[in-house]
């Protein structure tokens, strides 16, 4: 079986394995809120995923995130409620028009041959807000009221209204990773890689730069705003405060910085981390720290795990592993947490931990036998190079 | 009509000079160290919150806050400048690094001052809504000090940088920071005085804002649609530049706000912004190949 053979099989296990799980939390009288906190790891991996779609492969850093998503979430609001459309149909509309407002952003900014990496991230900062004090301006956006998407009806078929939200973002999550995946590992994914690395040279070696940025940036913005439309339904009473804030921009940088900017699955691995982390912290009363806590990681992580936790993990697997499976099982068994979630939390830290222990043989161990093969010397493949 | 046309621009003009002080001090350390220092809207925000405090406690008139405000503020550039330099960051991982410190100091100051809007004691401050008329026009007094402040900054940065021994060296490290130390200048102690001095301009910004405006920690999200534009506008590192890029900031969205409400100011300074990276990416006021 050839290697994307097998990726695309273990998706696509991943997807059954997965999707049986509402039935079976319901089967085993499990706590809803299971539910609740995997649809929501969903959601930020699918953020964090898309993000790093653009930031990650190209090396372009986006600020934008919020923007994209709030284009989501407003088109299921204003067509599923104002329109009264069927929320399905809305669903897609959200994701395109995200996807077309990332194209025309880079229209403009990509157009422009001295515009450097940092003045592209200040305008996508810029962005959000501007569409924020849109929506506030005109009234068939928001204009200043809100909308209410709780009494949005969804299909039948897709079950009440957790299991319905667990698939729908579910569905999103696994095509975003699918986008990442296959980007990453065809020749768009070595061309970005190229103009990650030196974008003059990439252009001189006939990458076509500006086809596969805007293509990047696309790909980011349409799930990103796909997702956003599904969590329209979780926001409940959308207002423009609410959806173009900082929260999504700051958390998607935070788990791709934690998890690995260099890898596909770097920023899947790293929301699953910053999410966990966050929703216990806040489970525990300690919401006031822990946006404290978001920022001095954001600082420590950015100058102390350069590559990232993902890469780390998969060059010490074995010990990863074990780590995680022994401290789940002790806790599990000792009956130390309160749910299984906290479990899961203890065990995952705990393995972060450990595998974060620096040892000499670390830059050899490093993995770099996967993904495209760019000739480069030693000292360069193991600081820039992708895999 | 034209009345209400000439006071936004007088008022756009007047504001103008403070989102020169506000935007000063990222354009200085953006333009010459190549540190995007987000924290610059903290720094502006702890002055407002400090001069609030200072001029409520002690009921002083709140421009004596910047006997406190500026070397507190000059204080802290050092420090984060000596942090930037120890760990060796580029210009993205201050971008990063900057934004996280950003998101600390907006929590403490929710924490230490509430998310409730602030205000100084009308009794302690005679700014609050002082002004007086040329014509039919009224002309805010703090304002009217900011703009003065920037005046004074644009003035005199410009000539510390083209008059004194300090200024040239400041020149030589934005040219090459290698040759420069290779002629005996001390990179590091060049710096950090630069730092400093960015911070305690954008100190000062939030000792004007909080003489005229009430607080509030969300403010300083608001602030970045105003301050980036001004920068580019003005051209990285030119203090000169901002003044003239605050106020023709300034300017447009006064008249944004009179003829299409105050919602539509913050689309318009993006336009402008997005307008200056087209056709002028260096900068409005900069020469070409000057620093």
């Amino acid at each position: 079986m050839t290697k994307r053979g097998k990726a695309l099989a273990g998706f696509a296990l991943a997807a059954v394995l997965l999707n049986l799980v509402p039935t079976l939390v319901e089967a085993t009288d499990s706590p809803g809120f299971y539910i609740t906190f995997m649809f929501t790891a969903f959601f930020w991996i699918s953020q964090a995923v898309s993000w790093n779609i653009l930031t990650g492969y190209s090396g372009y850093f986006s600020f934008g995130q919020g923007a994209w998503f709030g284009i989501g979430v407003y088109t299921t609001g204003i067509l599923a409620v104002k329109h009264e459309w069927p929320f399905l149909l809305a669903l897609p509309v959200a994701g395109i028009l995200a996807g077309v407002a990332g194209l025309v952003l880079g229209m403009v900014v990509f157009r422009l041959r001295k515009l450097g990496g940092e003045i592209f991230a200040l305008t996508t900062l810029a962005v959000a807000f501007v569409l924020a004090s849109v929506a506030r301006l005109y009234s068939f956006i928001d204009g200043g009221r809100g909308i209410f998407m709780t009494s949005t009806p969804l299909p039948e078929f897709l079950g009440d209204f957790r299991t319905a939200m667990f698939r729908m973002t579910f569905v999103v999550a696994f095509l975003t990773l699918l986008a990442a995946y296959l980007i990453f590992e065809s020749r768009i994914g070595w061309g970005l890689f190229a103009i990650r690395d030196d974008e003059q040279v990439a252009h001189g070696l006939g990458v076509p730069v500006f086809r596969y940025k805007m293509l990047a940036l696309g790909t980011n913005a349409f799930f990103s705003g796909l997702m956003g439309g599904v969590w329209a339904l979780q926001i409940g009473f959308v207002t423009v405060d609410d959806v173009f804030n900082i929260r999504v921009p700051l958390f998607v940088i935070l788990m791709s910085v934690l998890g690995g900017m260099k890898h596909w699955m770097g920023p899947a691995v790293g929301a699953v981390i910053i999410y966990t982390l966050t929703d216990r912290l806040n489970s525990a009363g300690l919401e006031d720290v822990n946006q404290i806590i978001i920022g001095g990681l954001l600082i420590v992580l950015v100058l102390a795990v350069r590559e990232g936790i993902y890469l780390r993990l998969r060059a010490r697997w074995k010990l990863a592993l074990a780590t995680f499976l022994a401290a789940l099982s002790v806790w599990t068994l000792a009956d130390l947490g309160s749910s299984v979630i906290w479990d899961f939390a203890y065990a995952s830290l705990l393995t972060v931990g450990v595998t974060l222990i620096p040892t000499r043989a670390r830059r050899r161990t490093e993995v770099r036998s996967e993904g495209p093969p760019v000739a480069v010397d030693e000292e360069a493949s193991t600081d820039r190079g992708p895999g | 009509m034209n009345e209400v046309l000439n006071q936004a621009i007088v008022s756009g003009l007047l504001i103008g000079g403070l989102y020169a002080v506000m935007s000063v001090g990222i354009s200085l350390t953006w333009g010459a160290l190549k540190i995007i220092n987000l924290a610059h809207f903290s720094f502006i925000l702890l002055g407002a919150y400090a001069t609030y405090q200072v001029s409520n406690s002690l009921e002083i008139d709140p421009l004596l806050a910047l006997l406190f405000v500026l070397p507190a503020g000059f204080l802290a550039g050092v420090i984060l400048q000596i942090f930037f330099e120890f760990a060796k960051v580029d210009e993205f991982q201050s971008l990063i690094i900057s934004f996280g410190l950003f998101i600390i100091l907006q929590s403490i100051t929710r924490t230490l001052w509430t998310a409730d809007f602030r205000r100084i004691d009308g009794a302690n401050n005679p700014y609050e809504s002082m002004s007086f008329f040329i014509g039919d026009i009224a002309v805010q007094v703090a304002p009217l000090l900011a703009f003065a402040a920037a005046t004074g900054i644009a003035i005199g940065m410009h000539l510390l940088l083209t008059r004194s021994y300090f200024g040239k060296a400041v020149r030589a490290i934005v040219d090459d920071p290698e040759i420069a130390r290779a002629y005996g200048i001390d990179v590091r102690r060049v710096a950090v005085i630069l730092s400093g001095l960015a911070t305690s301009f954008s100190a000062a910004a939030g000792v004007f804002i909080a003489s005229y405006q009430s607080l509030t920690p969300n403010m300083s999200l608001g602030w970045f649609g105003i301050v980036f534009p001004v920068v580019i506008l003005g051209g990285l590192g030119n203090a000169v530049g901002a003044l003239g890029a605050g106020v023709i900031v300034g300017v447009a969205a006064g008249i944004a706000t009179t003829q299409w409400g105050p919602l539509s100011a913050p689309l318009v300074t993006f336009l402008i912004m997005i307008a200056a990276l087209l056709f002028r990416p260096q900068g409005l006021f900069t020469r070409q190949g000057s620093a």
